[in-house]
């Protein structure tokens, strides 16, 4: 294999080193935040996280745990970097994702630091593509304050169920008002469109509806635009937690089994559009 | 109105929405005693559909005593409500429909899987109704056929044709694309398809005949027809009046009226089985009246310059001495309306 | 001028039809040559078409099971038309079950090129469809630009990667770069290579072997005269490279890559006998 016979020696250099037999592993979760190209990677002993905002109100974070890599190896507590993510894609996926069983992308990803470009080696079937991507420093992420002390209400759905919502969803509507309640409606999706309104409710004793924990009434809107990006991840996880604190912030967190059965996390917040006038 | 569909039957309204949705840009649906009827009319007025749905195919039909409603709303919207159509018969078990006149509300309730309800509130608007008055029974020529046989047809013309010529002989019919005379003619490539009279359910020509229309509405039809299995029906007598296509059963009727390229010079005139064709007589005075009558009624409408406005009917008052044109060799649209002529 | 034509079996049918979609995946006009063994469609390297060139060629006996032709003179036995190859890709797409299929030049509103498919039915009697594809017949004076390009005298020779695998990465790096450097061996390696402000990917092939041209002459070129591991190279617009990698669909038994240092980038296809030569100039 062209990637373990890397020489060991030049690792010493690297702050930075994660290799993954199957590309498809990172590849998928990025994408699922891929919708600015500017992301943000800050790698700790735990795993790596990388972060895409929008307009200061939107914040996607995909979370890759160091156990799903076959090796991850840093340098101190932590080490931060920005790349461009459409580009990063572009490369994780040069030999073209293939999703045929026994075909896979090996990748070995280094960093020396600041200044220095983000080297991938990526290995299928004795083709070995090597990409230089550079970085910049990292930009500090938004900080939501999102605790689950202030969690108001929260349901556990599974994915199924919202994917075909998020597909139906009336784009004309410039928002997105979810109410949940521990009376009816308990969790409802509105839109307010050019033709009407729409509503999808999810009683809550549906056999969709995993963990039902609403204690008070909440509706709040969402800016479409904003929650559209958030459909990729829908569409490749199988849970999704909803949650709003007291101030109407929005966590939508994902689950995604990948192509082994090891669990990764996509997380979004999102501030509420307005306030909501009763009507 | 109140009324439920349930089962494989929310498939075939989706299905007919989505085909409705080739012709117009605007839903006609009009409650009746006799059924539900669904109609749309494309901008230029030369072609319309219409389904009507008896009470039986609903599990309930329940319209209001007293004078007829009628409404029409956008017909994307109620596309909308039918999106994920592959997907449909697996997760909707019920669907709703309430007409609301006084909050001027047209309510789609679809009853899902795992409790999710899906409730689509549209708003709509007042209508004339939208009639066509065709005699089908009475065309010259009345070809049936399976679907298929009209799918595979049609796949041998490219998806950009606009137009099909479509010509009778005894035992044999002709589809042609129809070429545009500003084309180049030595651009254009010529299809043509032959079928024998064998291959139909029924095949009646007692006329040869061309007829010329556009291929869209077909198209939509014929999605339709695919998906229920049903035969379609084409009714037609010759150049410059509708060709009707029909898909029946017990608890539904389908009419497409498309207007038919009057100019038969337009068509191309190197064939020569297209030579002898002949002609259905035109009663040249009543043509005069009826379009010198149209551009009066209503400029806002430019039918393409070849083909026909059908709805001549749509824009005059009813007691109009044109209202009953029926009667007249030239079937036309015709419409019950009251006095909306800005609403078409 | 007379031709006419016959296509029965369904195998050589699908053949064909492929040949005939990948040339219109490649150019929409080609000329169409025709002599009493061969068929060729020619695109040549005209500036109009970004310099492109391509030159396919197919045995007639492979595909037809008639094939009548009077050329415009006894000594010159040719016919050459110019056509719209997606014309004739969509109406073989038609005939794709055909019991059989007729072309033949005929003299309709303008010259045509009509085929003709007799298609299987239901009931005793066949559909018949014929599509009439306008044609332009090249008169003979104008025949020399439609010749066999000659192989250059290339650097290098070298057998493609698989292309489906070649494909995927070219169509990455069209994501990234609109220029794309292609070089290549005579020890069996090629890379491909883009670089931008933001990045910069290298692949790298090998173990690709090299053609051995020895019995044409070529070999004691310049290609021979070269140290085996240095690498000759071309930068080429990466759109005209991935539009071949889209279009063909050969399945090809054999794929190879010529390159003339820093000029152009010779492409050959073949699949039992119809082989298919693309050239890509290089860009500064």
């Amino acid at each position: 294999m062209p990637l373990s016979t890397q020489s060991q020696d030049s690792d010493a250099q690297y702050i930075l080193v994660a290799s993954l037999d199957n590309v498809r592993n990172i590849s998928n979760i990025l994408k699922a935040i891929t919708f600015k190209d500017h992301a943000i990677f800050s790698a700790t002993p735990n795993g790596l996280k990388v972060t895409v905002e929008d307009s200061k109100c939107l914040q996607a974070n995909a979370f890759i745990q160091a156990d799903i890599f076959q090796e991850f190896t840093i340098k101190g507590d932590s080490v931060g970097f920005q790349v461009n993510l459409t580009v990063l894609l572009d490369c994780l996926t040069i030999f073209g994702g293939s999703t045929v069983p026994g075909v896979s992308t090996a990748l070995r990803m280094c960093y020396m630091g600041y200044g220095y470009p983000l080297t991938l080696f990526l290995e299928e079937g004795g083709v070995v593509t090597v990409c230089k991507i550079n970085t910049q420093e990292p930009e500090e992420p938004i900080d939501f304050d999102f605790c689950s002390s202030n969690v108001t209400n929260k349901v556990i759905l599974q994915s199924e169920s919202l994917k075909e919502a998020f597909s139906e969803l009336d784009m004309t509507s410039e928002v997105l008002q979810i109410t949940m309640s521990p009376n009816q409606p308990y969790f409802r999706l509105s839109t307010f469109g050019n033709s009407g309104n729409a509503h999808y409710d999810y009683p809550k004793d549906s056999d969709m509806m995993e963990l039902f924990q609403c204690t008070q009434t909440q509706t709040n809107r969402y800016k479409m635009s904003l929650l559209k990006p958030s459909t990729k991840a829908l569409a490749l996880s199988c849970k999704v937690s909803v949650r709003t604190d007291s101030r109407g912030f929005l966590s939508l967190q994902y689950l995604v089994r990948n192509d082994d059965g090891q669990i990764c996390f996509v997380e979004y917040f999102c501030c509420p559009d307005e306030e909501v006038r009763d009507d | 109105m109140d009324c439920v569909v349930t089962g494989g039957n929310v498939k075939v309204l989706a299905k007919a929405i989505h085909s409705l949705s080739r012709i117009g840009d605007e839903l006609y649906l009009e409650p009746q005693e006799d059924g539900l009827t669904l109609r749309s009319v494309n901008s230029s007025r030369s072609a319309y559909a219409c389904f009507l749905f008896s009470p039986l195919f609903f599990s309930r039909y329940a319209i209001p005593d007293g004078h007829g409603f009628r409404c029409k709303v956008a017909i994307k919207s109620v596309q909308a409500v039918f999106r994920s159509l592959a997907t449909l018969e697996k997760t909707v078990e019920k669907c709703h429909i309430e007409l609301d006149g006084e909050k001027s509300r047209l309510t789609f309730t679809l009853h899902c899987k795992h409790g999710l309800l899906k409730t689509h509130n549209l708003s709509f608007q007042d209508s004339e109704s939208l009639q066509a008055v065709f005699d089908k029974d009475a065309s010259t020529n009345v070809l049936k056929a399976q679907p298929r046989l009209l799918a595979d047809t049609v796949l041998n013309f490219p998806p950009s044709l606009e137009e099909v010529t479509v010509t009778v002989s005894d035992e044999r019919v002709w589809f042609r694309n129809y070429v545009d005379q500003d084309a180049e003619p030595s651009k254009a490539m010529l299809t043509e398809l032959c079928l024998s009279a064998d291959e139909f359910d029924h095949f009646a020509v007692k006329a040869q005949s061309s007829v010329t229309f556009c291929l869209k509405e077909l198209r939509g039809l014929l999605v339709f027809a695919e998906s229920t299995g049903l035969p379609i029906s084409m009714y037609f007598d010759g150049p410059g009046s509708p060709v009707v296509l029909s898909v029946t059963d017990s608890v539904l009727d389908t009419n497409f009226v498309l207007a038919t390229l009057s100019d038969e010079s337009a068509v191309r005139q190197q064939n020569p089985k297209r030579a002898g064709t002949p002609l259905p007589p035109l009663d040249d005075f009543m043509n005069d009246e009826l379009e010198s009558y149209l551009i009066a009624m209503d400029t806002s409408m430019a039918p393409g310059p070849s083909f026909r406005s059908l709805l001549f009917g749509s824009v005059y008052p009813t007691g109009s001495p044109l209202s009953n044109l029926t009667v007249a060799g030239q079937k036309v649209l015709a419409s019950d309306s009251e006095e909306d002529p800005e609403g078409v | 001028m007379k031709f006419r034509s016959k296509i029965i079996d369904i195998g050589c049918l699908n053949n064909f039809t492929r040949v005939v979609t990948t040339i219109s995946k490649l150019t929409k006009t080609c000329v169409l040559r025709l002599t009493p063994d061969n068929l060729y469609f020619v695109l040549s390297g005209k500036v109009s078409n970004g310099g492109v060139a391509m030159w396919c060629e197919l045995a007639q006996a492979n595909f037809f099971e008639e094939f009548q032709l009077e050329g415009v003179s006894v000594e010159a036995n040719e016919i050459c038309l110019e056509l719209a190859p997606d014309n004739l890709s969509r109406a073989m797409k038609t005939a794709q079950n055909a019991k059989a299929v007729k072309i033949k030049l005929t003299k309709k509103h303008c010259p045509c090129l009509t085929i003709a498919a007799e298609l299987p039915t239901m009931s005793s009697v066949s559909r018949v469809v014929t599509h009439d594809i306008p044609v332009d017949v090249i008169p003979r004076r104008l025949w020399n630009d439609f010749k066999e390009p000659s192989m250059p005298d290339f650097d290098v020779s070298i057998y493609m990667p698989p292309l489906k695998i070649m494909k995927n990465v070219v169509d990455r790096m069209k994501n990234l770069s609109n220029f794309l450097v292609i070089e290549a061996n005579m020890n069996g390696e090629m890379n491909l290579k883009i670089e931008t402000d933001l990045v910069s990917v290298t692949t790298h092939f090998k173990d690709l072997g090299n053609p051995p041209w020895g019995g044409d002459g070529s070999q004691t070129g310049a290609a021979s005269q070269r140290d085996l591991e240095t690498m000759v190279q071309v930068r080429v617009d990466i759109r005209k490279l991935q539009q071949f990698l889209m279009g063909q669909q050969f399945n090809p038994s054999k794929a190879m890559c010529n390159i003339v240092q820093n000029t152009i980038l010779h492409l050959i296809l073949l699949y039992e006998d119809v082989s298919l030569q693309y050239f890509i100039p290089a860009v500064a």
